[in-house]
């Protein structure tokens, strides 16, 4: 189960997601994500993703591998889960909605940093065509810094 | 598979200050993901990545050369993908020295001075290169 401080980090706080898979000869690929959410069982997490990065559905089906990194720009607060592909849906109205929300919050936050216009920001953030839910079986601490790289969940042993 | 020659447009792209992404895939086939501070445009077949924290990267490309790695412009809304294959790592020497000091004013830039530190220079040869262009965001969006 996802911690509640990272729950709250996804719905609250978290900026800018990407996400990584594999093939059946182990190359790996990169998926932006333009949203995220949680479902009620606080261990799936659903990724919207746009339809320049949606070629992704055959190496998941191959080997239901999928790991998604978000950070807090500014903060540099960032984590990384990894688990397991479950299926994958068009997007519905609340992953419309909490893409809404990201992209909203990317640009802000990018404006603040980096100084670009948030209309630029707002155009960078895709409109989803294809949802990916996994289950996390893993989280690691990405921010910079000697914890990156720490597994969180499950905990390491010391 | 031979290397491909980076087009000159993305070298300005590598030079924006914005963070990209890094995924590789260990032996056992778990991908990894992570943002990285910097590219490193090294000639026209090679680039260079910052490794600072994530030894998980590192671990995973002498496991599995592999790597696939994007870059963001936003100005042009415009996302670049490579298809790149770890050669080699340098920890000193001039391409070492200069991603250390660029490193260093990005840290400077973005109140991380003290905690970016750069550990190698890890050399990466270009398999393929792919703009990807964004559609103008619709009214809705």
């Amino acid at each position: 189960m996802i911690p509640g401080k990272i729950l709250a980090f996804l719905e609250d706080e978290g900026t800018v997601a990407v996400s990584g898979t594999r093939d059946a000869n182990l190359i790996p690929a990169i998926h932006y994500v333009s949203g995220w959410d949680v479902e009620p069982n606080k261990r799936t997490i659903r990724c919207s993703i746009p339809q320049a990065f949606a070629d992704l559905i055959s190496s998941l089906e191959n080997n239901r591998q999928f790991s998604l990194t978000i950070e807090q720009i500014g903060s540099h607060e960032t984590y990384q889960f990894k688990g397991d592909y479950v299926g994958s849906a068009r997007p519905n109205e609340a992953d419309m909605a909490a893409h809404e929300r990201v992209k909203a919050r990317f640009a802000k936050v990018v404006n603040q940093v980096f100084g670009l216009p948030q209309e630029m920001c707002r155009a960078y953030i895709s409109r989803p065509s294809l949802v990916i839910r996994f289950t996390v079986r893993e989280i690691f601490l990405q921010t910079p810094g000697p914890g990156a790289g720490h597994r969180l969940v499950p905990p390491e042993e010391e | 598979m031979n290397a491909v020659e980076l087009p000159d447009q993305i070298q300005p792209v590598m030079q924006n200050g914005i963070p990209a992404i890094v995924v590789t895939c260990s032996a056992d086939g778990i991908p990894n993901t992570t943002i990285i501070s910097q590219v490193y445009y090294v000639d026209k077949t090679h680039i260079a990545l910052s490794f600072q924290f994530f030894n998980k990267t590192i671990r995973n490309v002498r496991e599995n050369p592999q790597a696939c790695v994007a870059l963001n412009d936003l100005e042009g809304n415009t996302k670049w993908i490579l298809d790149v294959e770890y050669d080699h790592s340098e920890t000193e020497g001039p391409i070492f020295d200069e991603m250390d000091m660029q490193i260093e004013a990005i840290a400077s830039a973005t109140g991380m001075s003290g905690i970016f530190k750069l550990r190698a220079a890890d050399i990466y040869r270009v398999k393929s290169s792919k703009k990807v262009s964004l559609a103008p965001a619709s009214p809705r969006e």
